[in-house]
């Protein structure tokens, strides 16, 4: 392999072979690069592994207030010290020159055996040519200077002094290149890059894997003819329920299935009509007190049938294919198996055509369409059909049959009371399922977690 | 869905000649689904409206059918009997005003079919008895009960032994301190008076709709049974007996009939009722072309008795079998008798044309836009919480939608607005790498005469260097390509957002939103280390058209 460097790199890399372990600080100063590109300079060569980068903590030191007065003035005993040269001088007057300083001066003076003092008056024994600190004073002056640099000895005194030194600990980065760095050949010829160098991982943005489903379903059933309608989840219980002849007192009706809306409930449910006809119907074939105001409590749809079947009894087609694609609720624990708010997608067939054969050629041609061949149909239950079927298909990674969507003909029970004579085909499941199955997830929780890390990544697997 | 537990080769000895693997692959067409099996045992999901198949003796029935060993309907020999009678006394017409039953004899109870017995009285109770509100079953030790009976009423302090109790106790102590007291008294309501079925002895032999006495509890030593149904309905108690007696009888008991008088009661009839149903009904529902005489052997299979006249199905329904409402129910009968797996599937083609709703379709757009920008697609609930809503982003709590009784805190509330939940998935994404930027389109909801539900519009991006300009740069960028619209902002202040940095979202003269930088406040409360920039605006009102 043939390394190509880009200028910047052969510049930080031969900085750092004349001078082995910078800062970014310092290699700015002998490289002459900005700050920019010396950082991505940097972050090249550690992708290559040519340059190893360490945070360390240095202690940087400066003068403080006092220490700049010393270091312009200097020391208070040199202050001392020098004033005593002419000759002995008064307490009084020694305190009016020396000010603030004139006790600690005195007594470290006195400590030190350079001065004599009388009762009123103090005179000069001896004036070292430096006094402890000096030279580390006059070597910091106004400059902020790494702690390992200065002769500690000398500055230990200093440290002892109120607001004399100022010590920071500051993070530091240390870049020194790799054994590999320090022998590799710098290319001459510029304008060549290395081509075979690992690059930084970027993420692409790109729409939820459970739309994607979606999506994919919308499509295939508009390409089999069927028209989108779009309804509210919010519903009444008349739409929800009685429409579908599910009885007032049905398990499914309690409040531990299905979540209804804290003190809201529908005024108009339906045209006088159309209620009329479902209590009537009710009452003959389920055998209770029909109570509209039952029917007027507010629940989260539990399927999107609610939005077909309104639909049907507004608009009364002879022949129709519609879906209805949305959110449905159920009052469940959260598990990796069940959500409590999940997609579902619902169709029907209106027309001469409609019949169970047909209906089960339709979800045929639609799992073929989404890439699954081996299915095959149960009999089942559901309270607004008859025949029911439900669909399994064969999950090849779980080995295993599972149940998608369900299917049948609404009953007579349903259609009659809201003036729908012709027959009408409908299927329907959820589509958190299929996305499962696409994305090879376990754990259905992970479709509204908006794990980053999942988002970015998340492959088909079919 | 319920579930019962079997033993396949219990089954298989009631079925008749035939292998456990035709039993297990037959199960399905009967619909009823295999939910685990263990060795011998079975657990088997059924639907509700079918209470016959919560014990092996009604799956064996269908089975049977199904596999041809015996078909047509089962019929209930029902013993004329002077023996025995229950008579209702007046009073009881207000509190629990139906009583029926029957007398089984001569069979053999092992510790399987007092479990299956058990079971099917629990579906029973639950399902179209309602939770014993319709109707509710006893199931007693004909030989410790001297006839003739009285259904009648007592106080709340008349004493008697309970099942599985050794000492008398009020109906007041039963009430407050059973199980079965606490779980059903409610259904008495504040009446004093409570229902019993007393003997010729007055001995109390139940206690409607809660419990049994102790003294007529049914053991693997009892060899004759009384049952009861009591109910708020005529109809309903003689369904559910029905069910009990064609389990009995094919349990190898004998029925003899109890005379049931007083009070608008009267006894049992538990007879086959008729319906009548077109072939060409049948042939156009399931798009086959069988003749009379399959239809006829298929019904059989689904253990119906039928004959024909003309092309009219004339056909016979147990009583047990009141599931079938009307003509269309014949017509799954044929389908189940038929075979589902014989059924193939056909494609007739379409004579519509589809379409994607205008209003998906540019959302869709609006989506593909934001893509091209960069951003990542969330998918948040829209049921949630409050602290995700409100505690974390110091949003106004005075237009809370909640739902009753949810079974999980993290789901209880509508959502308003989509930025919460997208900042929530920030903070669960501090140790991935950024930039992070997402978007999410949805539905909100508020309350309006009842409520309402409109589309909303919702954009976050953190990263070290996020600033207002940038936010703004992409919303306008995002309305211009999705649209074809321009908004304008204006400083305005919002909990949620800094002061200084924080505008509305003007649309042709009308706020639609709020753009600008999260309070420092919240995304500190949320861990969150890099400044966020976000936005969010109604699509419903101005922007999204319903219509092609």
């Amino acid at each position: 392999m043939s390394q190509v460097f880009h200028d910047i790199e052969k510049k930080i890399i031969t900085s750092l072979r004349d001078n082995p372990k910078q800062s970014p600080e310092t290699l700015e100063q002998s490289t002459q690069l900005s700050p920019d590109q010396i950082r991505r300079g940097i972050e090249w060569l550690k992708l290559k592994d040519l340059a190893i980068v360490t945070e360390s903590k240095t202690s940087i030191i400066s003068l403080g207030k006092n220490g700049i007065e010393s270091f312009q003035k200097g020391l208070p005993e040199r202050r001392l010290l020098d004033l005593l040269k002419t000759g002995p001088k008064k307490l009084s007057d020694l305190q009016k020159e020396l000010g603030s300083v004139f006790g600690p001066s005195i007594g470290l003076a006195r400590k030190n055996n350079w001065i004599e003092a009388s009762s009123d008056q103090i005179s000069l024994k001896t004036s070292p040519l430096e006094l402890p600190g000096e030279k580390t004073l006059q070597f910091i002056g106004n400059e902020k200077l790494s702690k390992d640099k200065i002769d500690n000895d000398d500055l230990s005194g200093l440290l002892k002094r109120p607001d004399f030194i100022i010590e920071d600990i500051v993070k530091t980065k240390d870049i020194v290149l790799s054994d590999s760095a320090k022998t590799i050949k710098l290319s001459d010829s510029s304008g060549e890059i290395d081509v075979e160098a690992k690059v930084p991982k970027i993420f692409v943005a790109r729409t939820h894997p459970l739309k994607d489903t979606i999506d994919e379903i919308r499509e295939i059933f508009v390409t089999l003819g069927f028209s989108e309608i779009l309804g509210n989840m919010t519903q009444s219980s008349f739409w929800n329920f009685d429409a579908l002849f599910t009885p007032q007192d049905h398990p499914a009706r309690e409040l531990q299935d299905t979540f209804y809306l804290d003190k809201i409930s529908a005024k108009k449910i339906g045209t006088p009509e159309q209620i009329r006809n479902v209590s009537e119907s009710h009452k003959k074939n389920w055998r209770y007190q029909w109570d509209i105001n039952e029917a007027r409590k507010m629940v989260l749809r539990t399927h999107t049938t609610c939005v077909t079947i309104k639909h049907l009894a507004e608009n009364k087609p002879d022949e129709a294919r519609i879906f209805s694609l949305g959110r449905v609720f159920r009052n469940e624990k959260v598990s990796y198996k069940h959500l409590v708010e999940f997609n579902q997608i619902e169709g029907i067939v209106v027309g001469k055509d409609a019949n169970l054969r047909n209906l089960m050629g339709i979800q045929r041609e639609f799992y073929k369409r989404i890439g699954i061949t081996k299915i095959k149909f149960w009999p089942t239950f559901f309270p607004y059909t008859e025949p029911s079927l439900q669909t399994m298909v064969y999950n090849e990674r779980l080995g295993k049959w599972i149940e998608l969507f369900g299917m049948g003909i609404f009953r007579p029970e349903v259609t009659k009371p809201l003036g729908i004579t012709k027959p009408v085909l409908a299927w329907g499941g959820g589509i958190e399922r299929i996305a499962m199955l696409k994305y090879g997830l376990d754990d259905v929780r992970e479709f509204y977690n908006n794990n980053l890390g999942w988002l970015r990544s998340a492959t088909k697997c079919r | 869905m319920p579930v019962v537990e079997l033993s396949y080769t219990r089954l298989q000895k009631l079925v008749g000649k035939t292998t456990i693997k035709q039993i297990s692959d037959s199960l399905p067409f009967l619909g009823l689904d295999i939910e685990s099996e263990d060795k011998d045992l079975v657990r088997i999901e059924y639907s509700p409206n079918r209470p016959d198949y919560s014990t092996d003796f009604g799956i064996a029935l269908g089975l049977q059918g199904l596999l041809g060993i015996k078909t047509g309907a089962v019929k209930l020999k029902i013993k004329k009997s002077a023996k025995y009678s229950l008579s209702a006394k007046p009073g009881i017409e207000k509190i629990r005003p139906f009583v029926t039953g029957i007398v089984a004899k001569n069979g053999k109870i092992d510790d399987k079919t007092i479990k299956q017995l058990m079971t099917m009285q629990e579906d029973l109770h639950f399902g179209i008895g309602r939770k014993r509100k319709k109707s509710s079953i006893g199931i007693h030790d004909l030989d410790k009960i001297t006839f003739p009976l009285v259904y009648t009423t007592a106080n709340r302090n008349h004493q008697f032994i309970p099942l599985n109790s050794e000492k008398e106790i009020s109906i007041s102590e039963i009430l407050t301190n059973t199980e079965v007291g606490k779980n059903y008294g409610s259904l008495l309501g504040q009446s004093s008076q409570v229902p019993l079925i007393l003997d010729a002895n007055q001995k109390t032999v139940s206690f409607p709709p809660i419990i049994n006495a102790a003294i007529t509890t049914v053991t693997t030593r009892t060899k004759n049974l009384f049952v009861e149904v009591t109910g708020i309905n005529k109809e309903d108690a003689e369904d559910m007996l029905s069910v009990i007696a064609t389990i009995l009888q094919s349990a190898g008991f004998t029925l003899e009939s109890i005379k049931i008088s007083g009070a608008k009661n009267s006894s049992p009839k538990l007879e086959e009722k008729k319906m009548t149903v077109n072939s060409s009904l049948i042939n156009q529902t399931l798009g086959l072309n069988l003749s009379t005489s399959k239809i006829i052997s298929s019904l059989k299979k689904s253990r119906l008795d039928a004959s024909s006249k003309g092309t009219n199905i004339i056909c016979t329904i147990p009583a047990f079998r009141f599931d079938i409402f009307g003509p269309m129910d014949l017509v799954e009968e044929v389908a189940l008798g038929y075979g589902i797996q014989n059924l193939e599937p056909s494609l007739s083609p379409s004579q519509t044309i589809g379409n994607t709703n205008p209003v998906s379709l540019q959302l869709k757009s609006l989506d593909q836009t934001m893509i091209g920008l960069g951003y990542l697609e969330a998918l948040n609930s829209s049921l949630t919480s409050k602290r995700v809503l409100y505690d974390m982003t110091n949003r106004d709590t005075s237009k809370i939608i909640s739902v009753l009784n949810s079974k999980s805190l993290e789901h209880t509330i509508l959502r308003d607005s989509i930025l919460p939940g997208l900042l929530e998935n920030l903070s669960r994404n501090i140790h991935e790498s950024y930039p992070q930027k997402m978007f999410e389109t949805g539905t909100v909801f508020s309350i309006d005469n009842p409520l309402s539900e409109k589309f909303s519009f919702s954009g976050i991006s953190a990263h070290k260097d996020a600033n207002f300009t940038e936010i703004k740069s992409i919303l306008q960028s995002a309305l211009k390509t999705g649209f074809g619209i321009k908004i304008e902002t204006k400083t305005a202040t919002n909990p949620t957002f800094e002061d200084g940095h924080c505008a509305t979202i003007i649309l042709n003269g009308k706020s639609v939103g709020v753009m600008g930088k999260i309070r420092s406040t919240i995304i500190e409360n949320y861990k969150i280390r890099v400044p966020v920039m976000g936005f969010e605006m109604s699509l419903s009102e101005s922007i999204l058209k319903t219509k092609n």
